[in-house]
This record gives C-alpha cells, sequence and structure tokens, in this order.
C-alpha cells in the first residue's frame, strides 16, 4: 500500500531524493526531522541553502570557489608570491592546505585532461594558468594533480606548454607513503620511488 | 556464483560511492565485461593502479547472476599505461582506440582478435606518438575485424574493378567506391586523385613497421607531392562520414585528436 504526504511533504521528499546517497526512505527520515525541527532551525537552512548559489562563486585569479573575489588565499600577503600550486579540485587544495598551511598560492585547473570523457586542454583552466604565469612574476608551478594516467597527462601537458615561459616547473612526488611497508606496496609505486629517490 | 580468470585491457574506469570503482574490462575470453571494485578507491592494496585505463591487467572477477556486473576480486599488471601520459597526442590516440572498442563492441562478445590489436596499439603508443598513418592504418584494422571495413577496391554499385586514377568518388552511404559510371546516379563525395590508393596503401602495410610508420608513397622519391600536404584532411573526411553514417557513434577523444592531427 502506497503512502500520500501532504503535497509540501512529497516535494521536499521528491528533491531530497535528487541529493546523492539519499533514498525514499532516508528522504522521508529527514522530511520528518524537519517538520519537527525549531522555526530558527528551518529559516537558517533555507538561508545557507540560497546562500550557496548566491554567493559563491570563482576567483578570478586562481579559480577557487569563494565568496570574495579575489579570494582570501590570492589577497594572503604573507604567502609566497613566486610559487604557484596547481591542482584539479578546490577539495585537493583544501587537503594540501591542511599540510602544509599558508605557503602557496593555487591554480585550480576544475577537471584533468581525460580524452575518453572527452575533456581536453580547452575544457578546464590551462589557459588561464598560462596567462596568469606569463603576466605575474612567478617562479615556479608545482603541479599536485592526482598521479594516475589523466593527472600525468595533464601534468606533462601543463610542462610542455610553460617549458618557454622562465619558469621552474615541479611535480609533487610519488612513491612509498609515509608509515608504509615495502612488502605490501605495488610495483609501479616501487618504481616511480625509486625513479624519484633522492640524495641524504 | 563463478570466478573467473582472465587477460584485459581497462578500457573505462569510473568512482562510484564513497570508495568503489565501475570500470569496463576487454577481457581476452569473455570480450567487454562491466565490472565493479568493491573498495578500489580505499584500498591501495588490493587494486592499486590497476584500474586505469590503458593498462593490460590479469583479473579475478566473480559472476554472480550470469549477465550482469561482475565483481572484481583481484587484479594485477601485465602491461601498465606508462609512457601513454607524456603527450596529448599519445593519450588521444590511446583513447580513441580504447573508445573505438568499448563504444563498437557488444558485452560478452569474445574479439580475441580484436583484443590483440588493442594489445599492439597500446604497446606502441607507449613506445612512441603514432603518425596518422598509424592511426588510420589501426582504424581499418579495427573496422575490419568488426566487419565494417569500407570498400576500396570495386565499385559499391556494379561491382566492376577500377584502376587508381579511377578511385575518385566515394559513397559514405554504401561504404565504399563507386566507378564513372555509377557516381552520377548515386550520392557521393569526390577525393583528390591518389587519396583512396593512399588509404589502400596504409590499410595494407600490416602494421609491420608501426608505430611512426609512414606508407610506401610518402617516401617514395616520385610520390604525389599533393598527397603529403593534404592526405590527412582528405582521408579523415572520408573515414570521418562513412563512420558517422555506419556505426552512428560520435567519439570523444576523436574531437580532441583531430586539432592535433592536422
Amino acid at each position: 500500500m502506497s503512502v500520500f504526504y501532504p503535497a509540501p511533504i512529497e516535494r521536499l521528499i521528491e528533491n531530497l531524493t535528487k541529493l546523492p546517497g539519499i533514498g525514499r526512505k532516508t528522504a522521508t527520515r529527514l522530511s520528518f526531522f524537519l517538520l519537527n525541527a525549531k522555526d530558527s532551525y528551518i529559516t537558517e537552512l533555507a538561508t545557507s541553502l540560497v546562500d550557496i548559489k548566491e554567493k559563491i562563486r570563482l576567483c578570478s585569479i586562481c579559480f577557487n570557489i569563494t565568496d570574495t573575489d579575489p579570494c582570501e588565499i590570492c589577497i594572503d600577503a604573507r604567502r609566497s608570491r613566486s610559487t604557484v600550486c596547481v591542482v584539479e579540485e578546490s577539495s585537493h587544495m583544501m587537503v594540501i592546505e591542511s599540510s602544509y598551511p599558508g605557503y602557496f598560492r593555487y591554480h585550480i585547473l576544475h577537471g584533468v585532461i581525460n580524452p575518453i570523457e572527452g575533456i581536453g586542454p580547452d575544457e578546464i583552466r590551462i589557459k588561464e594558468l598560462q596567462e596568469r604565469i606569463e603576466k605575474e612574476d612567478i617562479k615556479e608551478v608545482i603541479i599536485a594533480t592526482n598521479p594516475n594516467i589523466e593527472g600525468n597527462t595533464t601534468a606533462h601537458y601543463i610542462g610542455e606548454i610553460l617549458k618557454p615561459l622562465d619558469v621552474r616547473i615541479t611535480r609533487i612526488a610519488s612513491g612509498v607513503p609515509v608509515g608504509g611497508d615495502i612488502v605490501y606496496i605495488d610495483s609501479l609505486t616501487i618504481k616511480s620511488s625509486l625513479d624519484n629517490r633522492k640524495n641524504l | 556464483m563463478a570466478l573467473h580468470k582472465d587477460e584485459a585491457i581497462v578500457l573505462f574506469k569510473r568512482s562510484y560511492g564513497e570508495s568503489d570503482k565501475i570500470v569496463r574490462l576487454f577481457t581476452l575470453s569473455s570480450g567487454k565485461v562491466a565490472a565493479i571494485a568493491k573498495g578500489a578507491n580505499k584500498s591501495r592494496k588490493r587494486f592499486a593502479n590497476t584500474l586505469e585505463p590503458f593498462n593490460r591487467i590479469r583479473v579475478e572477477y566473480f559472476e554472480k547472476y550470469g549477465r550482469g556486473m561482475v565483481r572484481i576480486e583481484n587484479a594485477d599488471i601485465v602491461e601498465t599505461n606508462s609512457g601513454i601520459e607524456k603527450s596529448l597526442k599519445r593519450a588521444c590516440t590511446a583513447g580513441f582506440f580504447v573508445e573505438f572498442v568499448d563504444r563498437l563492441t557488444k558485452e560478452r562478445e569474445r574479439h580475441e582478435d580484436l583484443f590483440n590489436v588493442l594489445a599492439e596499439i597500446l604497446e606502441g603508443i607507449r613506445g612512441a606518438e603514432f603518425t596518422y598513418d598509424d592511426i588510420l592504418h589501426y582504424q581499418l584494422r579495427m573496422l575490419g575485424i568488426l566487419g565494417f571495413m569500407p570498400n576500396f577496391h570495386t565499385c559499391v554499385y556494379c561491382g566492376q574493378a577500377m584502376a587508381a586514377d579511377e578511385k575518385i568518388f566515394f559513397s559514405r552511404e554504401r561504404g565504399g567506391i563507386l566507378c564513372p559510371k555509377c557516381a552520377p546516379s548515386l550520392p557521393h563525395q569526390v577525393c583528390t586523385e591518389g587519396v583512396i590508393e593512399g588509404i589502400v596503401s596504409v590499410q595494407q602495410a600490416n602494421g609491420n613497421a608501426a608505430p611512426g610508420f609512414q606508407a610506401v608513397w610518402r617516401c617514395a622519391e616520385n610520390g604525389p607531392p599533393y598527397l603529403n600536404n593534404g592526405f590527412e584532411r582528405a582521408a579523415q573526411d572520408i573515414m570521418e562520414g562513412f563512420m558517422t553514417f555506419h556505426l552512428d557513434v560520435e567519439f570523444k577523444s576523436y574531437r580532441i585528436l583531430k586539432r592535433l592531427i592536422v
């Protein structure tokens, strides 16, 4: 027997099921939680949902998601102006920032070159990176894309187009993880760590 | 629930949910297979680097319901994709051929020949960048294996054998060349003289010299000079028209590759 809820609840359930990982059952549970929640919480939730659409945009310099343009990282005077770290997504930037806070400025590509998905260099922010390096006094570009086929292709492509410019291009290292055990590491990672070994 | 052991080339991968990966594999014994690798994004031990496009792997998978998505249990690398990332053209060429197999084969259709050709292509690209002749040669070879080879030898309407200088009318609808007598009554495109012969010589090259091989006429001193300049564009026109009409698929990687060829 199917259950019919009043139209506003039904609409809310339908909208919640559009969220990733939320099925109808969970959506119904959340809807009843919201129905019984305090008015102040509902107003705040609704305002924050509207705000992320109205106030969040991309920084015109680094293409990070921000509510101010330029973003806080780009206007931070304590950060090195000569080093830019290139990442795939804003979430990757957050991860680097959490372990290496306050050092670099960033450039968010918003994707990686992936021919199988029809994503070429023109579909991501590579041209903007090139223009930025030509305009600003950048001495080093650290490419921190994932070490998989798409990330590596993107890194090689960026390296190729930036070669004519007077800038040092570096790639994040890949190899044995800190605290890892060599016995359990796959052959590709071992190879990469040996290829990228450094002097002590 | 049966456990299968097979060799495969990874055609496609996509993250699914928190930590799973969905992949399409082109296996040696069972053709194209859609598979899920549970926990692949989390566990670096079980699937570390193996389920990446263009990798040739040894795979163990469980098949539960006969024809659904299989569950990958283990995967080891036979040949890595290392080298393909070195240039955009290499990545696009590999992407094009992998997409070619992915889009033009049906699930569970065994194609041992196609598997071997794809493995040969990926091995070639790992070593060097493909010329347009390489790309065209393998494209024709794959079309031949799949039974879509255009007819470049006899008129597709009356069946008459033709001399090289007569091969200038190509009918994409009928999938081959037309003789001067049949051409006026059927839709066709007019090609520069020698282009069709050029395609045939690329097709017949056997790929022995690939990668980086060039059709004989390119190297010949008395070869037609206009072919060296306009051959890629003309051959692409013919192949694109033919493939769009007969296969009705658009290859995403080809859109990018096209810009790098001409």
